[in-house]
């Protein structure tokens, strides 16, 4: 318990770093929000009114601290661009990722870690070459590609989704949902390639360790052993594996939302950046940092609690 | 209760036989001491009775019965169920061959929960009652801790109450006190002398430690380089040893009035 609450902390402090550099690389970054606001026609005096008018003319660490209150306390400040609260502008859109990342973590998870344990039993046979292939296989093809491919098959061919057309999540949930798990699924496609890949040769080092031999000599069967012993002893790095993998799955998901149009972060992201919104840019780096850390501690914690060992650290 | 029959083992990636042909029986309730250097087969003898070896990586021969039935030819299903019902084993190393992330208490029920129709409850009693015959203080909470919370002698006597559990015929152990300190080895040695006496276990008990056997055991058979070289009473072993290698095994034991051969 003690060690969650250290984790917690460690986590603010991460956010608070993160959201500091994302700060100071606006300010080193080229571009000034007033001019893009107004054109490059528009007068000095004109541009110094908007900054005024944006508080860009106060200096660095003072709008800092006034965004990093103003986080604290719920207001994520307002959007240059669309004159709108920048949470009420992305909350959808947080909705909308986070839907496809959840869906495609929850497809690794159950498929993956069943199929590595499995796996296990082709080793050297000619299945082990043809799963070696496919898995190579799909751990190469991009989610882009695989993307098109099931938008074609499942989107105009089966008519499953209507490609290009999202519904909203919140009117037509089902149909929402079955466009977002197309999208999930070409995310998780190489992952869960990845994450048989590792699962399975952790399981291959863990037979080879001797409270198999012992398992063995009080009965168990091949079942027993790899599910009874091996399965838990071969999660802790999987589920490092995962944790990262949760991170990186939301950075793979602005490419698979721009193919299946879903109105997600990524894509806004990138229109802000390019408009030099930096309330709307910071908001969404902070909250892709705070996904990141979360998924670490989330397998840290998941980690203790599959192998009492690793709690020792955390008492002292 | 145990015949080996004229054992031979070769693994495929060695020119020796690892087990040149032993024939060696084991009493009821009879403690055996299997002593030898290390690489003379004696511990590949024990993996083969437990049915242990992988039979792809080498060529088995002979016979191994075990109330009748050949263990050594034995197909899969017919050697689970034998397999901690019928023989229990312990081995040299307790923290690795405990698993890590198993509560103490489950592994010593694991033997119980594979063989027996026992209600959890029923089973809880069992283990508890096996901690309490090791003399392990307090079973209540040594049942719910975790391998890496005990101490070696513990971990070695939880082994050991893994391997009773469900009452086999016979223990192997396999240089059980070797990883453990002199005093620790002394207390496993008694303990296992009262449950060979209170239980009627039979053991064989694998060593190069010819003291430690010489205390533990009434019968011993001595290996070399895979084959058996003298088998017969300990005591009578130990006074009026008749083969070389034997002789030489026990002139090399210190004494109080000797000094060790350099």
């Amino acid at each position: 318990m003690k060690y969650a609450a250290k984790r917690i902390l460690l986590l603010l402090i991460t956010m608070i770093l993160v959201s500091f550099l994302a700060f100071l690389a606006f300010e080193i970054v080229a571009g000034d929000p007033a001019q893009t606001m107004l054109g490059t026609e528009a007068t000095p005096e004109r541009l110094e009114a908007v900054r005024q008018e944006l508080g860009l003319d106060r200096p660095f660490i003072v709008r800092y601290f006034s965004w990093l209150t103003g986080f604290f306390s719920g207001n994520l400040g307002v959007s240059y661009n669309y004159k709108q609260p920048v949470w009420q502008l992305i909350a959808p859109k947080v909705e909308n990722t986070l839907w496809v990342c959840f869906i495609s973590f929850i497809l690794i998870c159950i498929i993956s870690i069943p199929l590595g344990i499995w796996s296990y039993n082709w080793t050297n046979k000619i299945w082990d070459f043809f799963r070696t292939a496919f898995n190579q296989l799909c751990m190469a093809v991009p989610p882009f590609f695989t993307g098109i491919l099931l938008s074609w098959v499942f989107g105009i061919v089966l008519k499953f989704f209507m490609p290009g057309r999202f519904p909203d999540l919140h009117k037509d949930f089902a149909g929402a949902l079955r466009h977002m798990f197309f999208a999930a699924v070409c995310l998780s496609i190489p992952r869960i390639a990845m994450t048989i890949r590792m699962m399975r040769s952790t399981v291959i080092g863990e037979m080879e360790k001797a409270y198999v031999r012992t398992a063995i000599s009080r009965g168990n069967d091949r079942k027993g052993v790899l599910v009874g012993h091996v399965l838990k002893n071969s999660l802790v790095p999987v589920v490092t594996f995962l944790g990262q993998t949760m991170a990186e799955i939301i950075g793979g998901s602005i490419v698979v939302e721009q193919v299946f149009g879903i109105p997600g972060l990524g894509r806004f992201l990138v229109a802000s950046i390019s408009n030099r919104d930096y309330p709307v840019v910071q908001a969404i780096v902070v909250i892709l940092a705070f996904w990141v850390v979360i998924a670490g501690t989330v397998a840290d914690l998941v980690n203790q609690a599959i192998d009492p060992r690793l709690r020792l650290g955390g008492s002292k | 209760m145990l015949e080996i029959r004229d054992l031979h083992v070769k693994f495929h990636t060695r020119e020796r036989e690892a087990v040149a042909g032993i024939s060696l029986t084991i009493r009821d309730g009879e403690i055996l001491g299997l002593v030898g250097e290390s690489g003379s087969g004696k511990t590949v003898t024990a993996m083969s009775i437990a049915g242990l070896l992988p039979r792809k990586q080498c060529r088995l021969s002979g016979e191994i019965l075990l109330g009748g039935k050949d263990l050594l030819h034995a197909d899969r299903s017919e050697l689970r169920k034998i397999h901690g019902n019928e023989i229990g084993v312990v081995f040299q190393e307790p923290m690795s061959s405990m698993d890590p992330l198993m509560k103490v208490g489950l592994q010593v029920g694991e033997t119980l929960r594979i063989h027996t129709d026992n209600s959890p409850e029923e089973r809880k009693k069992l283990v508890l009652a096996a901690l309490d015959d090791v003399e392990l203080p307090d079973p209540e909470a040594i049942y719910n801790k975790y391998p890496h919370e005990l101490s070696g002698g513990m971990q070695q006597r939880a082994m050991i109450a893994a391997a009773i559990a469900s009452r086999p015929k016979l223990l192997l152990l396999d240089e059980p006190t070797t990883a453990l300190d002199v005093t620790v080895q002394a207390q496993i040695l008694e303990l296992l002398k009262k449950l060979n006496r209170t239980h009627g276990i039979s053991m064989m008990f694998i060593s190069h430690n010819l003291n430690v056997v010489r205390k533990l055991c009434k019968r011993v058979a001595i290996m070399q380089r895979g084959e058996l070289v003298e088998t017969g009473d300990t005591e009578k072993i130990f006074t009026d040893p008749q083969h070389p290698y034997t002789q030489r095994l026990i002139s090399a034991i210190p004494t109080r009035t000797r000094k060790e051969p350099v």
